[in-house]
């Protein structure tokens, strides 16, 4: 069945409303039991500040949308990354993009830099500055070995994720005692680093935008996944689209890493969960991965806020335990309907 | 004038030379077998016309320009390729492996009307309208094949490069699509240059034969003049058989009946 925009749409829309119920849902859930009715009377009740309505309205509603805003973007960086690299286990982790972010947040914290830039803290902006350092570093390292070939830039970001993972563990090793607590919670992914609206507008937008323009390059990706030599006989710009979609999968993906750090599986398990249901044209599973990877983190957050409630476990504990299991399950049913072949 | 032009072109892969000084002229609305032995630089060939390589000396033109300078929608506009076997990483389905063909011609995100009925003609021409809607990877190599003949065809350009189409296809559809490539040059004035491996077929079919060899070594011409015993022999460094059939020449290679090898005693 062919694509077209009213299926798109329609989709699109069922997927958005699924993510809508989800994040009420995970409104309601948490440590303290908060009334609606109570909400309902806004922030002040009989004179006083309505606690519910602070706790729904200033804590876990940031909270969720955070959440979604990282799992739609790493899972569409997740599906950008595949088709590139024609390689079904590629992530923002196997390119180093995350590991460049971490680093960048751990200098952060080990240099003790506590200045805001356009209200983001310095960790956001050193984790920002990491990510995208790591993007031309893959990218230029995978250029030398051959026009910015496959194999060269899949290599070029093990070996960086490699070595930046080291000096991260190198770096923490080092640390004090309550800078390595901050800096191994932001290694295991986070989103308790929330105190101002204005980031999460900002990165809201940047992301939305980065899906919408990744979607867009849909077909082009579609038949990029079938390898370079096709895709320039079939009219694909192979230079300029690689690095249209690899940069901006870096940046999106750099944005979510800098508020929650290292959020593991959402871009691995996330595409190829859609991917079964929806199929593999880009031109959906971009925004369908992008919504249902909200879902997901919203949801694990939510596990995370309660499993050991009244203290909070690192979300990227939970996606990780969730994860790898649901990877293994897909792994083995994805390998007997799709043929993978030599990618 | 010729519509692909090949002047004085040499390649080599790291010091290996595999085509030395070729020259030759494409004329529209021909049809090209390019034959020889492996690594006699037959891929090579078509990769140097459709642009995805660059020779070391020499140029090539097509409809009258260098090939490098086009971009690649242009160049999408002009030549299809169908190249040697391919094993899909995701699973799309043939029609949709068939549609990308249409991308070049739309900035749209969808498909149109006419893009569904080019997919829809160019499956039926292939017989793979039976499994438009089954995974890629789901099929044998030679329906494999046929699916991306469909998706060249699919292209509408006025050049056809085919890289050994027929090599995993069975005898009929083998015939099949000859004749179908056959018809398109006729009725469509289409230019097909395809890489085989049959020498028959190159005979039967084609009206111009480029014959490659180790080293640079190259005949072109008519099938007659080409496919002639002794520069086969000489090429393939194989023994054979040629005769006539309606006027067409063939080629059997003895082999095992070869009359070097002495017989067996009963």
């Amino acid at each position: 069945m062919m694509l077209t925009s009213k299926k798109l749409i329609l989709r699109v829309a069922v997927a958005g409303l699924f993510l809508v119920v989800v994040m009420a849902g995970c409104l309601l859930i948490g440590s303290q039991e908060i009334s609606l009715r109570n909400v309902l009377q806004g922030p002040m009740m009989d004179g006083v500040p309505n606690s519910d309505y602070q706790i729904l309205v200033g804590i876990r509603l940031p909270r969720i949308i955070l959440a979604a805003i990282v799992g739609a973007a790493l899972a569409c960086s997740g599906v950008v990354f595949q088709a590139i690299l024609r390689n079904p286990l590629a992530d923002p982790y196997i390119l180093g993009v995350s590991s460049g972010a971490g680093l960048g947040s751990i200098i952060a914290v080990m240099l003790g830099w506590t200045w805001t830039f356009y209200g983001l803290s310095a960790l956001m902006v050193a984790s920002f500055i990491g990510a995208m350092g790591t993007v031309w570093l893959v990218w230029t390292i995978g250029k030398v070995t051959g026009r910015v070939h496959v194999t060269g830039l899949l290599l070029a970001g093990v070996v960086v994720n490699a070595l930046f993972s080291a000096v991260i563990m190198f770096l923490s090793s080092i640390a004090t005692a309550s800078k390595f607590q901050t800096t191994m919670l932001w290694l295991m992914g986070s989103f308790a680093e929330l105190d101002q609206i204005s980031p999460l507008i900002a990165s809201g937008v940047i992301v939305l935008l980065g899906v919408v323009f990744l979607m867009t390059l849909g077909n082009q990706l579609n038949i990029l996944s079938f390898g370079r030599q096709d895709a320039r006989s079939l009219g694909v710009p192979i230079e300029r689209t690689c690095f249209l979609a690899f940069g901006c999968a870096a940046l999106i993906t750099s944005v979510a890493v800098s508020f929650s750090g290292l959020v593991g599986f959402v871009g691995l398990v996330v595409p190829h969960a859609v991917r079964l249901v929806a199929g593999p044209d880009h031109r959906q599973l971009i925004p369908l991965s992008a919504i249902i990877g909200a879902a997901f983190l919203v949801l694990a957050d939510a596990v995370a806020r309660v499993v050991v409630a009244p203290a909070m476990l690192p979300v990227g504990v939970i996606t990780a335990m969730v994860g790898g299991p649901f990877f293994l399950i897909l792994l083995i049913r994805y390998t007997k309907t799709v043929h993978w072949g030599n990618a | 004038m010729s519509f692909i032009e090949m002047q004085n072109v040499t390649f080599a892969y790291e010091q290996q030379p595999v085509l030395k000084s070729l020259s030759l002229s494409v004329e529209k609305n021909s049809f090209w077998a390019v034959v020889g032995p492996n690594g006699a630089g037959k891929s090579t060939f078509l990769n140097l016309l459709c642009g995805q390589l660059k020779p070391d000396e020499g140029n090539v033109h097509v409809d009258g320009k260098p090939a490098s300078s086009y971009s690649s929608q242009q160049l999408a506009r002009m030549l299809s390729m169908v190249r040697q076997e391919f094993v899909p990483v995701f699973g799309f389905s043939v029609r949709q492996t068939v549609m990308m063909a249409r991308f070049y011609r739309t900035s749209s995100l969808f498909e149109n009307a006419e893009d569904i009925k080019a997919v829809d003609a160019a499956l039926a021409a292939t017989d793979t309208t039976e499994f438009a809607d089954r995974p890629l990877g789901h099929l044998s190599g030679g329906e494999r094949q046929r699916v991306f003949i469909a998706r060249a065809l699919a292209q509408e350009t006025p050049v056809l490069l085919l890289d050994e189409p027929t090599s995993h296809l069975d005898l009929k559809h083998q015939i099949r699509i000859f004749d179908l490539l056959k018809q398109m040059q006729h009725e469509q004035g289409k230019t097909i240059l395809l890489v085989t491996h049959d020498l028959n077929m190159a005979a039967q079919y084609c009206d111009r034969v480029l014959l490659l060899g180790a080293e640079g070594a190259f005949f072109q011409g008519l099938p007659e003049q080409v496919l002639e015993s002794g520069q086969i022999q000489s090429i393939f460094k194989v023994q054979g058989y040629q005769g006539h059939l309606q006027k067409r020449k063939f080629f059997i290679p003895l082999g095992r009946f070869s009359m070097d090898r002495p017989e067996k005693p009963a």
